[in-house]
């Protein structure tokens, strides 16, 4: 019944924390789609490559004008979205922190949790997660994301929980939905698409860089900084061979410390809110973009 | 007995720990905290949530190990030693098993209990009072913790009691009642005898009493019934009928008013249309009969002195007759209805007569028009004529077998359009054959003018044209629409079902007879107006038919038209029965429709003229722009477009203008109109007075070459007309959004015609404004118009997708919908956990025994080997003494020494 000697069997599966781990079956589809659709790039440049043999266009053009009915005449944008290189956002020292408060879990605002922070020994002031709800909406809202050209966001509590969440996620508009929604995801680390499997959010491990991309250019955000510049302008020299990363603080006092921001920029000479500080960022990339 | 004792031990410990509660648990822990701060482990949390009971936070590791060890020690260990032996010890004294007690209260208790032993299974023993002592406790023992004791410990005896020996207890109970008896037998017999006496006594006494009490009671109750009778509560009871005599009178009263009441009766009902139509027919029968009443005696007073026939006379003996079966009416009826028809057929020929010679005139004008389709009809007879109308009516209802036979057809179609000549021809051979005497004819003339005002009121339908036209010649108009109204009563659809039929085929002949009024020179307008009412109520009685019959003759009209264009000389505009059939239809039938069975033929068909016919004469151009207003009349509700219209419109206009327009620029306009001409017709030469509205029926009824038509009045008249028309048109398609290229270039020849030297000032008004009116629309459509751009390519935005989440989320609930698959996932939980326990438990059991058992062995090896080293060392001491001759020497030295 005994072995005879003794081998090193690992019994049990390898148990790796896999709550950061998207789930295979979802990631199936998305790949099968992009298949799909290059067979179809493939055949619309074969279908071209022989329509300028016979030296037509319109051939194209009537196709274009079948799959979508406009007045007008007919423009063939051509817009190769893999080699678009993206921006991540990174909100860092979001003041997100759940507490029992009487018998619920509840996500702490300064505006209703201040007796009970108070007793507690904390200062109000310092909760205030409509910061990262307005940065969220700012950013998730922002015709930079409905193009396409954001990556993704990470949010980095106070506390050192660090979530993604997905560019494609429709951020609830009301404040209480969305403590709601942190609340629910600070408590089960992740929160799925209503009616899918797929996670849109979810808590990942430390650090955020582990899950940059490469030789991404982390650009800082700070008033204190002694760089202050034209978004605009830093942004043309910026943004355009690699992915950007801009870290900001969701914060309402005190200034984002870390160590793996390549540089600190500030982008006004007054110290801006964070939704607004990204709406000027997503309205300089937009421009820089010519995403109208 | 020692398993009871057992089980006694064990209760109270258990019920200790009960109350004791969790709290005790903790006060032990704490102590043993204090002995061992290494069995203490406290995790370190990942998040410090906020608000969050630190309790239970530690975890004792150690401790719940050694408390383990602690359990294991006490059961497992002491169950396998106990496995090895025979028998078992069991201490049975009392509060031995009782930490607490110390040894003194230990003794207190057990002294207690044996007394109280001692004292409860004396069975035999008397009570002397001591009892008290157990039940109360009142031994006066100060300790607590021995009250709580004894207390539990009584307790349990009496439940051991109930549930055990419930049989040694009824037996006890009995042994009770038995000690009771031998009490009461003591008594003497005498004793119970005088209780038993006394008992009775008791209870007579009782009797008494409450009999006593009754008669007190009813008494009281006597007298109170008294007071309450002379009370006025009584009297009103008793007095009831009175009272109850007020009401009823106020009751009867209601009751007679109601009966005096007139119950509301229902109103007339609303008539069915039926009954209406079923009504107006008898009032006209009513009529009808007092009409012929009227004619009769009229006729008898005349006849009176004749002796008239013998139908007279024996409608004067029926009369007389008392056994009348009242079948008088229907001979009476009949005589006089058969007399009139006769009447009317007798009449017909002179009728006919005289008014062919009335129409001889006109004739040979509509034979110039009809010549060729009249030559084909020329031969037909009158039975001819109304047989082939018959199969007419019978295929116009079939409907399918209108491409039977083209021979046919085309008879039919020619015999009805040739019906009026036909008529006429019939009429002159009659009257050329039959000649009838001059005598009679005067006669009947003089009946006839008797009788012509006097319509009759019941008119069954005529089955054919030549009835209907026996029937309304020489009537004036008002009559023959009264005729055909009262043709309509008689037999109206709604009367019966034949009556659809017969209706049918009067609305045919009254389409022809229409026709052939609209045909007729002189032309009576008035009664075509008032015919156009009837038919067009019959249209609607009968619209399927109606739409048919004006297919056919549709269909007809294009079949002459298309023969007419081979030869366009003779003319091809349509004739003025056309013209007025099409404006009939146009009333008929609803102009908005997008398709209509008849009238989008019809519009084709005028388009067609107006684009195929040429101009030669001016009377081409009234009919033409009568054609023009007829369309627009038509297009006016569904806002149609009708280019050929505009175009006819155009080409007058360019007549009009005497400049010649640059070709290049309206080739292909001249191109369509390559059948126009385009010498300067309505060019006005000389100045003209005023404009005056045309009078279209006078104009058709000059001939073509007629000199008005080249007079500059016309023109005027005609061009200030076409300019109305234009109007119209303008305002109809003004929506249109090629309204700028289709106006434009009328605007501009307004324009030309309007800067005419000659051109009255009137006209001149009128074109500029239609010009006006023109430019207005075209400036706001201009403005309308958007430059060609580039299609707007709405960027693709990435699809967003909601996040799913439960308003207040609480951590661990399980938010499944399916409440049956959730409960099962936690079922499963909990048996997973359990078993898991269950495993570890088994686990730690065995490697405790395990240890147990390997210290057993290691201390049965130490044993062992202890003694086998011992007799090892005995051996080599011995053998030490033996090689060293210790043995016999020491033994022999010893016992010498000693």
């Amino acid at each position: 019944m005994v072995r005879p000697y003794g081998i090193k069997v690992n019994k049990r599966k390898e148990r790796r924390e896999r709550y950061d781990k998207e789930e295979d079956e979802e990631d199936e589809q998305p790949k099968f789609e992009q298949k799909r659709k290059e067979v179809k790039k493939a055949k619309r440049e074969e279908a071209t490559s022989n329509a300028e043999e016979e030296d037509d266009e319109e051939n194209e053009i009537a196709e274009e004008a079948a799959d979508e009915l406009d007045v007008g005449i007919p423009i063939v944008v051509s817009g190769n979205k893999k080699d678009q290189t993206g921006v991540i956002f990174v909100l860092e020292k979001a003041s997100l922190e759940v507490a029992k408060v009487g018998k619920t879990y509840q996500l702490l605002n300064s505006d209703d949790h201040a007796n009970f922070l108070r007793k507690n020994g904390r200062d109000p002031a310092h909760y205030r997660p409509d910061i990262t709800h307005q940065a969220l909406l700012m950013i998730l809202d922002s015709p930079v994301n409905k193009a396409g050209r954001l990556k993704a966001v990470y949010v980095r509590t106070e506390q050192g929980v660090l979530f993604e969440v997905k560019p494609h996620v429709r951020i609830p508009r009301t404040f209480k939905r969305f403590a709601g929604i942190m609340l629910q995801l600070l408590q089960k680390l992740s929160i799925s698409a209503s009616g899918k499997r797929e996670k849109l959010m979810r808590v990942i491990k430390n650090p955020v860089t582990s899950h940059l991309p490469p030789n991404c250019r982390k650009i800082g955000f700070s008033y204190s900084s002694e760089k202050l510049v034209n978004m605009q302008k830093h942004l043309s020299t910026v943004c355009n061979e690699t992915d950007t990363v801009f870290v900001l603080g969701a914060m309402s006092h005190g200034k984002i410390e870390c160590d793996y921001i390549d540089d600190f920029v500030a982008i006004s000479g007054y110290p801006l809110s964070a939704a607004y500080c990204i709406s000027r960022i997503c309205e300089a990339l937009s421009t820089n973009w010519n995403i109208i | 007995m020692g398993k009871k004792m057992k089980g006694n031990d064990k209760k109270p410990d258990k019920k200790g720990g009960r109350k004791m509660g969790a709290e005790a648990v903790a006060m032990k822990a704490k102590a043993k905290k204090v002995e061992n701060p290494f069995e203490l482990i406290s995790s370190r949390r990942k998040f410090d949530v906020l608000g969050k009971k630190r309790k239970g936070e530690e975890r004792r590791d150690g401790f719940s190990r050694s408390r383990g060890v602690d359990k294991r020690n006490n059961t497992l260990l002491k169950e396998y030693e106990q496995s090895l032996k025979s028998s078992v010890f069991v201490d049975k004294r009392i509060g031995e098993h009782d930490k607490e007690l110390g040894e003194f209260d230990k003794g207190v208790i057990r002294s207690q209990r044996a007394r109280q032993l001692k004292a409860k299974k004396s069975m035999y023993n008397l009570s002397d009072g001591e009892e008290d002592v157990y039940g109360d406790g009142a031994l006066g023992e100060p300790s607590s913790a021995r009250d709580d004791f004894d207390s539990v410990q009584l307790s349990d005896e009496d439940d051991d009691i109930d549930q055990d020996d419930s049989g040694s207890r009824r037996l006890r109970n009995r042994n009770r009642d038995s000690s009771g008896e031998e009490e009461e037998r003591r008594k003497s017999k005498k004793e119970v005898m005088d209780e038993i006496i006394m008992k009775s006594k008791l209870g007579k006494m009782e009797k008494a009493k409450h009999k006593e009490e009754k008669e007190k009671l009813l008494e009281g109750l006597n007298e109170e019934y008294m007071s309450i009778e002379k009370s006025d509560a009584m009297k009103s009871l008793t007095q009831d009928f009175i009272v109850q005599d007020e009401p009823s009178d106020k009751y009867a009263m209601l009751m007679d008013d109601l009966r005096s009441d007139r119950r509301g009766r229902p109103t007339d009902r609303t008539k069915t249309p039926e009954e209406i139509a079923q009504e107006e027919r008898e009032k006209l029968e009513e009529l009808e009969e007092k009409r012929k009443k009227r004619m009769q005696e009229t006729e008898d007073l005349s006849d009176e002195d004749e002796d008239t026939g013998g139908e007279e006379s024996s409608k004067r003996v029926r009369v007389v007759s008392g056994d009348d079966l009242g079948d008088s009416f229907s001979v009476d009826a009949k005589h006089p209805k058969k007399g009139w028809i006769d009447e009317v057929l007798e009449r017909e020929g002179d009728e006919d007569d005289s008014a062919s010679d009335e129409d001889s005139g006109s004739e040979g004008e509509e034979d110039d028009d009809d010549d060729e389709d009249s030559d084909g009809g020329k031969g037909h007879s009158l039975k001819d004529w109304e047989q082939s109308d018959d199969e007419l009516e019978a295929e116009l209802e079939g409907d399918e077998e209108e491409e039977d036979d083209d021979d046919d057809d085309d008879d039919e179609d020619e015999d009805e359009e040739e019906a009026e000549p036909i008529v006429h021809k019939k009429s002159k051979k009659d009257s050329s054959a039959p000649s009838e005497g001059t005598v009679k004819q005067t006669t009947n003339m003089k009946k006839l003018s008797s009788t012509q005002h006097d319509i009759p009121y019941v008119i069954h339908a005529p089955q054919s044209f030549e009835e209907l036209i026996a029937l309304v010649e020489n009537r004036s108009n008002a009559d023959v629409i009264t005729i055909v109204n009262r043709i309509r009563t008689t037999d109206s659809i709604k009367l019966a079902a034949e009556n659809r039929k017969k209706m049918q085929v009067f609305y045919g002949i009254l389409l022809q007879y229409f026709a052939v009024l609209a045909n007729k020179k002189p032309l009576n307008i008035e009664l075509l107006n008032m015919l156009v009412k009837p038919l067009i109520d019959m249209s609607g009685e009968i619209p399927y038919f109606a739409a048919i019959c004006a297919r056919q003759r549709l269909l007809k009209t294009r079949a002459q038209f298309c023969e007419a264009l081979k030869n366009p000389e003779d003319g091809c505009w349509p004739s003025l029965k056309t013209l007025f059939l099409l404006r009939l239809w146009s009333m008929i039938f609803p102009c908005s429709d997008y398709r209509h069975a008849v009238m989008t033929p019809s519009i084709l068909l005028m388009c067609e003229y107006l684009m195929r016919c040429p101009i030669s004469s001016g009377r081409d151009i009234a009919i033409g722009s009568f054609l023009c207003s007829i369309v627009l009349l038509v297009a006016k509700q569904s806002k149609k477009f009708c280019p050929e219209a505009i175009l006819f419109i155009r080409t007058l206009l360019m007549a009009a203008s005497d400049k010649k327009l640059p070709p290049s620029e309206e080739s292909e306009f001249y191109h369509f109109m390559e059948l126009k001409t385009l010498t300067p017709f309505l060019c006005i030469q000389d100045d003209v007075k005023e404009v005056v509205p045309l009078n279209f029926l006078k104009m058709m009824d000059l001939p073509a070459d007629s000199p008005y038509f080249s007079s500059d009045e016309f023109r005027a008249s005609i061009l200030s007309s076409v300019v109305e028309t234009l109007r119209g048109f303008v305002e109809i398609n003004g929506g249109l959004s090629s309204f700028p290229e289709i106006f434009m270039p009328i605007s501009t020849l307004l324009h030309q015609v309007g800067n005419q030297e000659k051109i009255p000032q009137t006209l001149r008004e009128k074109l500029e404004d239609a010009a006006e009116l023109i430019e207005k629309k075209t400036e706001e459509h201009h403005k309308q118009r958007t430059p060609l751009a580039m299609r707007k390519q709405k960027p693709v935005a990435i699809r967003m997708v909601n996040p799913k989440f439960e308003e207040n989320f609480a951590k661990g609930r399980d938010y499944d919908p399916d409440k049956y698959r959730s409960d099962m996932k936690k079922l499963k939980k909990k048996l997973n956990e359990e078993r898991k326990g269950v495993v570890r438990e088994l686990r730690k059991d065995s490697y405790f025994m395990s240890d147990v058992k390997a210290k057993e062995k290691a201390v049965h090896e130490q044993e062992r080997a202890e003694k086998h080293g011992k007799n090892l060392a005995f051996l080599q001491e011995q053998e030490h003494a033996f090689k060293s001759g210790q043995l016999g020497k020491g033994k022999g030295s010893k016992k010498r020494k000693r």
